[in-house]
This record gives C-alpha cells, structure tokens and sequence, in this order.
C-alpha cells in the first residue's frame, strides 16, 4: 500500500517531464509573442515540480506514516473482490461503445443493461430482463423519439 | 433605480412564463431528488442534463440547471435528518443534530425547519446577489488581462487551500486541469497540441463527457464497491410546521447562517461545505447550551442547513460579475453559457439582462416550490429513498452515455467519459480532489488568453503582472495561501520545541 501511495508522484514528474519535451517540439516562443508551447511548458514544468514534492513528502514522512495509514485505512485498501463489480461495469461500458454501432441504440441499451443489473443479482432472471427491457423502450422514446437525439439504429432498422 | 425596476420587471416576464415557470419546477424536483438520493451529486445531475438544454434558450437552460444546483441543497438535509447519511457533502453537519431530533421524535420539525431556514437563506442570498452582483460587474470592467490571469491564479490557489485533503495534491489536480485544457487546436497559431494524431481530439476535450465521467461514472464505481443499504427511519414523520419555541431558537441562526453562507459561497472551493460547518461552529459558540449540541438541537440543522443554501446564491456572484467559477457546479454553468455561446463576465449583466434578471427571478420561485416539494412531499422522497442502488445505478450509467453520445453524436466521447470515469474512480481512491480539476479545466483558455495577452500587450515584460495594483494584490494573497500551510505548520514546531 506504501509504494501505491508513493508512485503517484512518480507519476506526475514523469507526465510533467513529457509534457514539457512536448511543449518544447510545438514551440515555445519568447516572452514578447509566446508560442503554442509556452503555457503547456509551464504546465508541465509545475506539474513536474509539484509532483516531485508529493514524492518527496510521502518519502520522507516517516514518523506521520502510522498516522497517514490510518487516515487512509478503508479507501486506501485496495480490495481486489470489492473491485470487481467496477470492473465488470466498466467492462460493460466498453462493450456499449463497440456494440453502438453494429446492434443498435435499443438493443445495445438492452443487452449492457440486463449485464448490469445481473451483475448485482446474478440468481434472478425475470426482474432483470424486465428492467432491462422496459428501460431501453422508455429511454428510446424519450431521448430519440421526444427529444429528437440520433441514434444508430443498427440491426432494428425499423426504429 | 429606475433601470433596477426596469430590469427586475424583465425577469419576472421572462420567470414567469410559463415554460421558464416549467423549468424551473424541473429543476427543483431534480435537485431535490439527486439531494435525497445518495450516490450521485448535483454535478453529475447537471452534466447528464446539460445535452438537453442545447435546444432551449440560454436563460431557461441557466434557470434549470441553476434550480438542480439549490434544489439539492434542500434535498441534501432529509437524507441526513431521516438516515444519518448526507445527501450531498454540505448537508454532513446537518447529520449531527437532524438524526438525533429524528431518534427523538422531532424529525418533523426538523424537515420543516431545514425547509423554511433554507427559503429564508435562499430569499436574502438571491437578495443580496441582486444588490452586490451590479457594483461588482462595475470593478470587473476595470479588469485587463493581467488582472485576470492573477484572478484565476488566486481562485486556484484558494481552492487548492479550502480543499479537503492535502494542498499538494489539490494543486497538482489544478495543473492537470489545465493542461487538459490545452488539448487541441492552439487558438493563435492554430498549431495542433496533444492530439497524438487522433482526429476528434482536435476540437479539445469536451466539456460534458470529462465532467459525466469524472462526477458520473467515477462516483457509481467507486459507490459499487461500497454497500449503500439504506436504512430510512421507519416512524411516521408528524408536525412539519415548527413550533414557536423553535422558530424563536432557530431565527437567530438562520439568518447568521445566511449571511454567513453568502459571503463564503462566493470564495473559490468548497464555500458551501465550510459555511455549513462554520455556521455549526459560531451557533455553538454564540449558544448558552453548547454542551447540547450534537444531542439535537433545532439550531444545530437551522444554521448549517441556511448556510448551505445561501452559498449557492453566493457562488453565482463571481460566475456572473467576472465569468469565474467558484465550484464545480457553476464551472458546469459557464460551460453551459459557453455552449450557448453567452460570455460570462462584467458585461454579462449589461449584454444579457434577460438571462441575469430572468435567474434571480427565478430563484424566488424556486425556493417557494422547494418549500412545497419538501414539507407535503415528504412521504414522496422517503419512498424514493428506499430505491435499491442495485436498480439505480444502471439507469445512472445509461443517463451518462445518452448525455455523453448525444452532444457530437459520437461514440469517441462515450470513450472519453468511461476513461475519465476511470480516472475519477482511481483519484477518489488516492483522496485527490476532482473539483480543482474542473474549474482549472474550464478556466484554462482564459488562463492562456489573459496571459499571451498580458505578454504581448507589455512587449513581453514578464513583471506585468506586478505592476498593476489589482494584479499585485491577487498574486500576493495566492501567495500567501500557498504558503500559510507552510508558515503555520513551521510556527506549529516552533511552539512545540519552546514548550
């Protein structure tokens, strides 16, 4: 958990030091006509420094470390079961953007939503398919019908 | 005066019109059920909703968006009275003393007087933002882009100070902010920035899918990790109107609570959030029982429940006199003027009265409605708040996505929120802070604006920003609250090593 804590500025000294390599390669400028690159250099280097520090503070803050970890304790724990429902739902998300455009509004909706509500009911089938179901029409009706907002209609060409 | 009269007589044609009377009421009702439900906050509400404003007008977009951010402070405070579980972040205080008057039977007076302590707030905060928002506008017009780069460096600086957790961290969040704001094409040179050769990136991040999956997506996953089984207290809730005793205990504190709320709502950062627990702090304090505190005590849910209520007013004061946002939410209501293509800044009062005068109107209204949805609805949002997370969250999801696709009709956007999403969802495990990153997001182009400016305008004199006083100013109290951590933690020691 220690080193979990501690990379994050590792994190932003390595991302300010690239973001000022970029900056640089898109031109800086001068002070009197300041370039496309001038506030992302300045960016990258405060990230960088300040990212630096956090390093340093988590490093060499051993005697509040005790204090750190319990002020921390229960978010900071990185649960892997208690993650796997985010995982799966994310999973899932992902699986809508792919499925949007080859299956449809309706009945990607359909399919990522009965996924999701089994997800936190895996032993019942019929509540989930009629949530599921319901809400694709309803939301279909309300956002595309009422609201006038374009959807891909995929394989239900006659939505 | 007469030009007072003038305008305020526009804003009631323009309130009261029957849809903007419509919107507003869906405003309320929205943010008094985002308030009451645990798990999704008036920012992801906002940032679902904000695709479905684009077809109506400016001031009707302002004027719900605005009843979602109010609503759900008062929605926020029956959550925390009937569950002992905060609605929103700036109702946390109400738990202390609104769950135990409900333990003792006084859940009742408790709703009621949340309900009226937070009209009242309400009334005098969209009063004082009518009297103070004019001369504000007035000293912003003074403002060149000097003093607007130094203005957006003390507003991060001061909400880097006011965050949560570690000052560090809220700055470092800050940067991010920015340079996520410079993704796209460079409006001087039309240059390409950190696209990385990927074609809808050109336009820059979108406003909506960072912030849907930042307050959205983030806040469901990180909510399916924990179990929200709701407990509602189960007696039936009597006796909503408060009785004179209470009035006479809670007046005092309500109006304090006001003024105390206004004031602080208009700082960067959480305003709202420290006005509820420094309204708590003074009525203990000012108490002649301070002892009773925590045990119930009506003024221990009237104060804060005022605070918080009169912060939202508050937070409109800098978004409309000087187009900066204060917090999060009203960073989502710049970005939704921008949308509409309205400048928000001095002349907004002057450019726009309808939309300025149309959403002070409108706020009266919405309180009165609040207090109607509140006190005889109540039985309405307890039943509400009994809807499994397990049920709701998909449908969350899907409001996400629809708000998200529909802006650009573009399934990259999606993406774009799911990663955010996951962004949102690792920064709330590792305690950084998400508003410092919309607000830097949103003023980002106008940090780079003012500075390119500022540099070409002196022939690229780098000390312009410590030549005009207003500038000087701004830069040495960010200053200051940057390093007051530092001095005060190193006088700490000090101390501590003499005695």
């Amino acid at each position: 958990m220690k080193k979990y804590v501690r990379v994050d500025g590792l994190v932003w000294v390595i991302l300010g030091i690239a973001m000022c390599i970029g900056s640089i390669r898109l031109q800086l400028g001068s002070f009197h006509t300041p370039g496309p690159g001038f506030l992302p250099f300045l960016s990258g280097a405060s990230l960088g420094f300040f990212g630096l520090i956090q390093m340093l503070s988590t490093l060499f803050a051993v005697a509040n470390e005790q204090q750190q970890q319990n002020s921390h304790e229960g978010r900071m724990k990185w649960d892997w079961r208690k993650s796997l429902t985010p995982f799966l739902t994310l999973m899932t998300l992902l699986a809508y953007i792919l499925l949007l455009e080859p299956l449809g509004f309706v009945l990607t909706t359909f399919v990522c939503l009965l996924l999701l509500f089994k997800f936190s009911e895996p032993k019942r089938w019929l509540m989930p398919l009629i949530l599921s179901s319901v809400t694709a029409v309803l939301s279909y009706l309300l956002f595309s019908v009422w609201l006038q907002s374009h959807f891909p209609k995929g394989l239900l060409t006659f939505w | 005066m007469a030009g007072f009269f003038e305008n305020l007589s526009l804003g009631c044609h323009v309130a009261f019109s029957v849809a903007n009377l419509a919107y507003c009421f869906i405003g309320v009702f929205i943010g008094t059920l985002i308030g009451v439900l645990p798990g999704i906050g008036p920012i992801g509400a906002i940032s679902m909703l904000l695709p479905v404003t684009f077809g109506i007008s400016p001031a009707s977009a302002i004027i719900m968006l605005a009843g979602i951010y109010y609503g759900a402070q008062y929605g926020g405070s029956t959550t925390s009275i009937l569950v002992n579980i905060p609605g929103e972040v700036t109702s946390v205080v109400t738990c202390l003393d609104g769950y135990q008057m409900a333990r003792q039977g006084r859940a009742g007076p408790a709703l009621g007087i949340a309900a009226f302590g937070s009209f009242i707030a309400g009334t005098i905060g969209t009063i004082i933002l009518m009297f103070v928002a004019k001369p504000l506008s007035e000293l912003g017009l003074r403002f060149g882009p000097s003093e607007y780069f130094s203005l957006i460096i003390l507003a991060l600086a001061l909400l880097s100070y006011l965050s949560h957790g570690s000052i560090i961290k809220a700055i470092i969040v800050a940067i991010l902010g920015i340079s996520l704001s410079q993704i796209g094409i460079d409006a001087v040179t039309a240059r390409v920035r950190f696209t990385f050769g990927i074609l809808e990136l050109q336009d820059g991040l979108g406003l909506v899918p960072v912030v849907m999956g930042l307050f959205g997506v983030g806040e469901v996953l990180i909510n399916l990790e924990e179990s929200l089984n709701i407990e509602v207290f189960q007696a039936r809730i009597k006796g909503l109107l408060p009785s004179v005793r209470d009035w006479a205990d809670s007046i005092g504190a309500i109006i304090r609570g006001s003024f105390l709320g206004f004031f602080l709502g208009i700082l960067p950062g959480g305003g709202a959030i420290i006005a509820t627990f420094a309204s708590y702090a003074l009525e203990k304090k000012l108490s002649k029982h301070p002892e009773k505190f925590g045990t119930g005590v009506i003024e221990g849910v009237a104060g804060p429940e005022s605070a918080n209520n009169a912060a939202s007013s508050g937070a409109f004061i800098p978004l409309f006199t000087l187009g900066f946002p204060s917090n999060a939410i009203t960073a989502l209501l710049l970005g939704a003027l921008m949308i509409h293509g309205v400048q928000a800044g001095p002349s907004f009062m002057d450019k726009h009265p309808d939309i300025f005068w149309g959403t002070v109107i409108s706020m009266y209204i919405g309180n009165a409605m609040l207090v109607i949805l509140n006190l005889p609805l109540i039985g309405l949002w307890v039943k509400i708040l009994k809807i499994p997370y397990r049920i709701l969250f998909p449908l969350l999801l899907l409001l996400c996505i629809i708000g998200s696709y529909s802006i650009n009709n573009s399934k990259f956007d999606v993406l774009i929120m799911v990663i955010f999403g996951v962004i949102g969802y690792v920064f709330r495990k590792i305690d950084y802070e998400l508003s410092p990153l919309v607000i830097a997001f949103v003023l980002g182009p106008i940090l780079e604006t003012s500075l390119r400016q500022s540099l070409l305008i002196s022939g690229g004199d780098i000390f312009v920003f410590f030549k005009r006083p207003i500038s000087v100013a701004c830069l040495a109290i960010a200053l200051t609250v940057l390093l007051l951590p530092v001095i005060l933690r190193g006088s700490r020691r000090l101390r501590e090593k003499i005695t």
